[in-house]
């Protein structure tokens, strides 16, 4: 009967030994590209290259004005830090014989308008626009940024943290800004992050950099030095977890 | 011939039909030696549940699936002269399928800012488990192998020893990411190795 009896418990000490939760810290990772054709609208100061000022407005006008959000899917569109980016509805694609064009106009206090016609093409996902604003009066040309230079290639891998969800992990895609840290100079484009991935000959070894993106209104930075060829950096993404 | 509590199973035969928690199965079971019967037989468990699995803080709907078909041969060897009702239970199976599957569906109409997606957009999310291979079994058996007449009902209660399972996330649309939670998963399901067997045979004495 003893042996019975031991036999029985074992198996089911056996049995219990499995017992750890199969969705233990498993976090649901949600991708941001549900906008498939993006525009990303740099606004800057015509006069010195920094942020457009903060007064600025953004007016989406033309045929195709109705299908047009912000990368969030937010219908409410407007520039934040000078930077907002805009998009088609996923519904809508554009053909090859038929591109899709809109009307981007700027206004600013002190500032001259302007325009500039975006053209979403069926083989271009990703485009940058860049408009300089030129201050009312002014006869001097917008300053020019020179390119930044190159350096060997840098993998980043960012990811979107949820502070209110921590269940929930966000992988951005999105267009990638980047100064140098603790300068005031104007950020630079660094290259649009696919699903949270970015791979970049733009960072020096031993620099510090500033990295910003603007997503739903909201802008992000976070800064890391460059000592290897790789990093993986967590951006609090609070706009990208409104589920 | 009516067999005594002493009676040796040497040369007896028997078929058996059964149900438990391996699925249903048939065996034939055919004594070798006086104290030990040896049985092969072959089990199948298709499973298939909605809504038995939840992730806390994210409503969805799951489909849950478990296929788990095996073939195997046991030994039943009886320890103890007069105590006919109790066998020890060894052997071996091969799980040519041994798969459980398990798929999240996001079931909240969720927006994307003002855009409201489409299931399509929004995706699933599988996690996947695959135990095949060979598995060796332990346990107990109660009640005689061999019907004193021609039928009798016995009782298996046991487990098998999985292969280490290969489990893997796949996901499509916004949740196509969570592919990147296969490592994590296939460490919390690495021990889920025991498949207990609690079973009921039905025997029919040839």
């Amino acid at each position: 009967m003893y042996r019975i009896k031991l036999s029985v418990l074992a198996l089911v000490l056996l049995t219990l030994s499995a017992c750890k939760k199969p969705t233990e810290n498993i976090q649901i990772v949600i991708d941001t590209d549900v906008i498939k054709y993006t525009a990303m609208i740099n606004v800057t100061d015509g006069t010195n290259g920094n942020a457009a000022p903060s007064n600025a407005v953004i007016t989406i006008s033309g045929a195709a004005a109705a299908d047009i959000y912000e990368l969030s899917g937010k219908k409410d569109i407007h520039l934040n830090a000078g930077m907002v980016t805009i998009g088609l509805h996923p519904n809508v694609v554009p053909k090859a014989s038929e591109p899709i064009k809109i009307t981007v106009e700027i206004t600013a206090s002190g500032y001259n308008k302007a325009a500039k016609e975006v053209v979403f093409t069926a083989d271009q996902k990703q485009q940058v626009v860049d408009i300089s604003l030129i201050r009312t009066g002014s006869t001097t040309p917008p300053v020019v940024t020179p390119p930044p230079p190159v350096y060997n290639t840098t993998s980043l891998t960012f990811t979107g943290r949820c502070p209110s969800r921590p269940d929930i992990q966000v992988r951005p895609s999105v267009y990638v800004y980047f100064r140098k840290a603790g300068t005031s100079a104007p950020f630079q484009y660094l290259d649009y992050m696919d699903k949270g991935y970015i791979s970049t000959k733009l960072l020096a070894l031993n620099e510090t950099y500033e990295f910003q993106i603007v997503y739903g209104g909201e802008t992000y930075k976070i800064s890391q030095k460059i000592e290897q060829t790789s990093y993986n950096l967590t951006i609090d993404m609070p706009a990208a977890c409104k589920f | 011939m009516a067999q005594s509590n002493t009676e040796p199973i040497l040369n007896q035969k028997s078929i058996q039909l059964n149900l438990g928690t391996q699925g249903i199965g048939a065996e034939f079971s055919y004594g070798v030696l006086p104290n030990l019967a040896l049985r092969a037989g072959a089990n199948f468990i298709p499973f298939k549940a909605n809504d038995i699995f939840k992730i806390s803080g994210f409503n969805s709907t799951s489909h849950v699936s478990a296929d788990f078909y095996n073939a195997h041969v046991l030994a039943d060897f009886r320890p103890f002269e007069t105590v006919a009702w109790l066998r020890i239970v060894g052997g071996v199976g091969y799980f040519f399928k041994a798969n459980g599957k398990v798929r999240i569906i996001p079931s909240d109409d969720y927006k994307y800012g003002d855009l409201v997606l489409t299931d399509d957009q929004i995706g699933y999310v599988d996690l996947n488990v695959d135990w095949k291979g060979v598995a060796p079994y332990i346990g107990i058996a109660l009640a005689r192998t061999f019907p004193l007449g021609k039928f009798n009902v016995n009782l298996d209660l046991g487990t098998y020893y999985l292969s280490k399972p290969k489990a893997t996330i796949i996901g499509t649309g916004l949740l196509e990411g969570n592919s990147s939670q296969t490592q994590q998963f296939q460490s919390n399901i690495k021990d889920y190795r025991w498949l207990p067997v609690l079973q009921i045979n039905f025997n029919y004495k040839l």
